[in-house]
């Protein structure tokens, strides 16, 4: 469903990304881990063309999107939930929502309340919140709110950029769970993470990214039991 | 009859404010979904002034015309300044568009004295002298026709912005563009109509201070611009209602001002405002609806 070629991109002199590939089936989970600084956000938004890329493709859906226009890119079919969720703090959780549905002009006003109604039962917290601004709630509900938004869209694949960043335990595990029961819901997921264990547990499978390149590539069970994942992010 | 006096100054006082407030909203508008500040905006209301005036020639004392006139000249006005300042400055430091909407301005304001003539002409009576009496208070027919088109404007424009799918697009973009982007909203387009819905709302008043003055000129938008700014800061510059508020307060201020000193002191009265904002509340007065305590 997407494929990433030999990415390369700078930020002036200095290089983020020097060469990345990775492919993303359809139905799959798969995750990109690495610690702070290895470029993980910078290819979520290189994919999303967000910025400027030194070389390499991007293909999604079998099109070449590499040079295709945010906005463009989104009507495909492709959702990015940015990191640090980025909500619209003034628009009402009912009003963010209904954002999302910007990048589908296709959907039907029905369509579009069916949609309400199964992030609210997926997150109910959303629900007591409808008419409260955005910025006013908690950063785990903010998390919930981007990632709602962005399934408003209706959308192919749904890439996340760490989801867990700054949240409680228990919220990080509400949230993956989140995450295993939209990709029953029948989408495919990109999860960029730092929190290795639990993206690797709930990951088909997974890449390592160090200072811009791929190290290590594996089913999610492989990557965990990997001696040098293990030494490198899992603390063991 | 000084509380007569009194009270016909606080209806002129009201009558200027509503313009202005429809200026400054304008101004709002246009630096919360822009993104970037506007030295542009008095030409814009000259601009709005002069189509209103041809219109007014061509076709007689149609007001609706004229409207239409002005709002869609100032319209396109805004399109070119969006292309030429602000498109390709987006990602630049802001004092770079800054720079070129000034020059823009003076491109504009030079270009009318060549175009238009540099003399003042005199706008035609478009509204009857009436007056009605509502008890102590006289209003005439002109103070309420712009009255009444500023609250009309201004309300349909509240609607839109708050009741429409176009409204979220419009906010989401002036709280994050990248966001906004990410859920597949074209943020260029999007801030484009954002920037013409301001400058159309500085057209619409420039017509009606023509009207109300009887007087248009190519340079007449100087001092307004600058009162719109003055207005705005109330409402760190971005708040809509609050640049509104601002708006009729200073057009009171000036006006009680004057009442009570002479005409040639009204500027002294609303710039006084703007200094005085800026050094005890330069951020203004906005509660932001979405923040944390
Ligand atoms: N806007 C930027 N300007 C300059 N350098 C940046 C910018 N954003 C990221 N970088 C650098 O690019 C590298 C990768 O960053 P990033 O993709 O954010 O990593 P991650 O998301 O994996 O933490 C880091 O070295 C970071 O310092
Ligand atoms: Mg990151």
């Amino acid at each position: 469903m997407l494929k990433v070629e030999n990415l390369v991109v700078n930020y002036g002199y200095i290089s983020a990304l020097r060469g990345i590939s990775f492919e993303v089936k359809e139905g799959e989970i798969i995750t990109l881990i690495g610690a702070n600084g290895a470029g993980k956000t910078t290819t979520l938004v290189s994919v999303s063309n967000l910025i400027k890329k030194e070389s390499g493709k991007v293909i999604f859906k079998s099109q070449d999107i590499t040079q295709t226009p945010p906005h463009k890119i989104v009507k495909m079919g492709m959702c990015h939930v940015p990191e640090g969720r980025k909500i619209f703090p003034e628009l009402t959780v009912y009003e963010n929502m209904i954002s999302g549905t910007f990048g589908n002009p296709a959907l039907s006003k029905e369509k579009i309340n069916q949609l309400i109604e199964k992030q609210f039962t997926l997150f109910p917290r959303l629900k007591e919140r409808r008419n409260q601004a955005g910025g006013t709630l908690s950063g785990g509900e903010q998390q919930m709110l981007a990632i709602a938004r962005g399934l408003m869209m209706d959308p192919d694949i749904i890439m996340l950029d760490e989801p867990s960043l700054g949240l409680a335990p228990i919220i990080v595990e509400e949230i993956f769970e989140l995450i295993l029961r939209i990709r029953e819901n029948g989408k495919t997921i990109l999860l960029i993470e730092q929190n290795a264990s639990m993206s690797l547990s709930i990951a088909d499978r997974g890449y390592v990214l160090e200072n811009g390149v791929v190290t290590l590539t594996g089913t999610g069970k492989e990557l965990l039991v990997n001696e040098e994942v293990k030494k490198a992010y899992l603390g063991a | 009859m000084l509380s007569q006096y009194i009270i016909s100054q606080v209806v002129n006082g009201l009558c200027q404010g509503f313009i202005y407030a429809l200026i400054a909203l304008g101004f709002a508008v246009i630096v919360g979904i822009v993104g970037l500040a506007t030295f542009t905006h008095g030409e814009i209301i000259m601009i709005g002034a002069y189509a209103s005036y041809y219109i007014f020639l061509a076709c007689g004392h149609n007001l609706i015309l004229g409207l239409l006139a002005s709002f869609s000249a100032s319209w396109i006005v805004g399109i070119i300044i969006y292309k030429l300042c602000y498109e390709r400055f987006l990602e630049a430091p802001e004092h770079i568009s800054l720079i070129c909407t000034i020059g823009f301005s003076m491109l504009l304001k030079n270009l009318a004295q060549i175009v238009f003539g540099a003399e003042k002409k005199p706008m035609l009576n478009v509204i009857e002298n009436q007056i009605y009496k509502f008890g102590p208070v006289e209003i005439s027919k002109v103070q309420f026709v712009i009255m009444g088109t500023v609250i009309v404007l201004s309300t349909t424009m509240m609607i839109i912005f708050n009741k429409t799918k176009w409204g979220i697009a419009l906010r989401s973009v002036s709280q994050n563009r990248e966001a906004a982007a990410l859920v597949g909203i074209n943020v260029k387009q999007t801030s484009m109509i954002g920037n013409c819905i301001g400058c159309a709302m500085a057209g619409v008043a420039g017509m009606l201070i023509g009207i109300y003055y009887q007087s248009i000129s190519p340079t007449m938008g100087a001092t307004l611009s600058m009162k719109a700014f003055s207005a705005a800061t109330l409402g760190g510059l971005t708040s809509v209602p609050l640049s509104s508020l601002g708006g009729v307060v200073l057009g009171l201020i000036e006006n009680l001002g004057i009442s009570i000193s002479t005409a040639s002191f009204r500027d002294v009265f609303s710039f006084g405002f703007l200094i005085i904002m800026l050094i005890f509340k330069p951020t203004g007065f906005v509660k932001r609806k979405g923040a944390r305590p």
